[in-house]
């Protein structure tokens, strides 16, 4: 897709997901909230991100080697918001709202242009620390006898759990099939050309 | 190479310290637990809602709370509740039973009231209170019932207590239950767990015999 399509194609996104009525929609579950929510706001930043001028392109690179630093953004951002605290302040706060909204947005930013730069080696240090780290979150909320948010149901949280550790398998199994693939892709091109 | 070291160690000390603060030092990780803690650094004054009961003429909550060297021990229920608040009740139940064996043995702890609130209006009137307190055997002298008069005053309430309440779909509700321990100044000085009601009653022990102490200086 044309960078300037995805720039307005994220932008619209963004515009319409904040919108009070979309945003109490999305926040009233609280797997909703954590599954539904942070990843359409990385999304439509990473599309936005797609647009961003090639000279403030340059300028972040030169501080973003191999994406590293894009990486820890994503991975410190992702890591906070997993606190339960985050997701009820954010509810009873408009301050903490925004600011959570925010570290979305840097993060799906931030993820979309550090990934290429990464490469495989550490996309693959950055998956294997946040795929285990999203797993033993989502096992701590289906095992947690308590509820760990005032503003939601137990059951919902059970719900959010399971579904955290499921996507956290179904990720890496994705991310692990493209490597197989891109490896014999590679190897029968060689194959081919000797 | 080295503009880029740099911004990840800012953004790690960054990140590190947005967990810090949100978490009270890597004390607490729920809004719960945050909760407790900051009315346990910072004591929490009850509002000024007009409250009534079954026993209990409408008066404020504030002013009823505010006796001196009285000790309140505070539970948020509703009646039709099968889950936690009847678990709420029985420990309430233990706790009167454990009072009245105070009583007779130290004078100190005759300072220590209970009461229960609901936030449930609109079908927990008064008779509703009273038939439920009877089931219970609830001694008005030392266990009250009581609801708040209007709806306002009950989010209020509610908002300033930090008590959560949420509908869960199946005609009940859910909440953060908890023990409230009010001191003579009708301020809530900490927050107990339910299962944690034997510390909740030696704390409040602990406190009217501090207030009296305090008082006879």
């Amino acid at each position: 897709m044309n960078k300037r399509w995805q720039a307005v194609l994220g932008l619209g996104l963004l515009l319409f997901i904040a919108t009070p009525s979309v945003r109490y929609a999305m926040e009233k579950s609280m797997w909703c909230h954590m599954l539904v929510q942070f990843p359409l706001w990385m999304g439509a930043a990473a599309l936005l991100a797609g647009g961003m001028p090639a000279r403030i392109c340059k300028v972040i690179a030169r501080w973003n080697m191999y994406g590293i630093s894009g990486l820890f953004v994503t991975g410190v951002t992702l890591a906070v918001l997993m606190i339960p605290r985050v997701l009820d302040q954010a509810l009873l706060h408009p301050e903490m709202e925004l600011a959570k909204l925010t570290a979305l947005v840097l993060a799906g930013m931030a993820l979309r242009l550090s990934w290429r730069p990464a490469g495989l080696i550490l996309q693959f240090f950055f998956l294997g620390n946040m795929l285990p780290m999203m797993g033993v979150v989502g096992w701590l909320y289906t095992e947690s006898p308590l509820r760990l948010c005032n503003a939601y149901l137990l059951d919902d949280q059970i719900q959010l759990g399971n579904w955290l550790i499921g996507l956290a398998a179904v990720i890496s199994i994705v991310w692990l099939s493209w490597i197989t693939w891109l490896i014999t892709y590679q190897e029968i091109r060689q194959t081919s050309h000797r | 190479m080295l503009h880029t070291i740099i911004a990840s160690i800012l953004i790690v000390l960054l990140g590190w310290g947005t967990a810090s603060w949100l978490t009270y030092d890597f004390q607490v990780w729920t809004d719960e637990g945050a909760r407790r803690l900051e009315v346990a650094l910072q004591p929490v004054n009850a509002p000024p809602v007009l409250i009534e009961g079954p026993d209990l003429a409408v008066t404020e909550l504030s002013a009823l709370l505010q006796q001196k060297n009285k000790v309140t021990i505070v539970d948020f229920f509703y009646t039709r509740c099968q889950t936690v608040c009847l678990s709420l009740g029985s420990i309430f139940q233990q706790m009167q039973a454990a009072l009245l064996n105070d009583e007779s043995n130290d004078e100190h702890t005759g300072n220590i009231r209970l009461l229960s609130i609901s936030f449930d209006r609109e079908h927990d009137d008064l008779p509703a209170l009273k038939t439920y307190a009877d089931n219970l055997s609830a001694r008005p002298e030392l266990w009250r019932f009581a609801r708040v008069l209007q709806a306002e005053q009950e989010q209020v309430l509610l908002q300033q207590l930090g008590v959560v309440v949420i509908p869960d779909g199946r005609g009940d509700y859910e909440h953060n239950a908890a023990l409230l321990v009010f001191d003579g100044a009708g301020r809530i000085v900490r927050i107990f767990d339910i299962e944690e009601y034997q510390l909740a009653l030696d704390y409040a022990r602990y406190l009217a015999r501090k207030q009296i102490q305090e008082a006879s200086l």
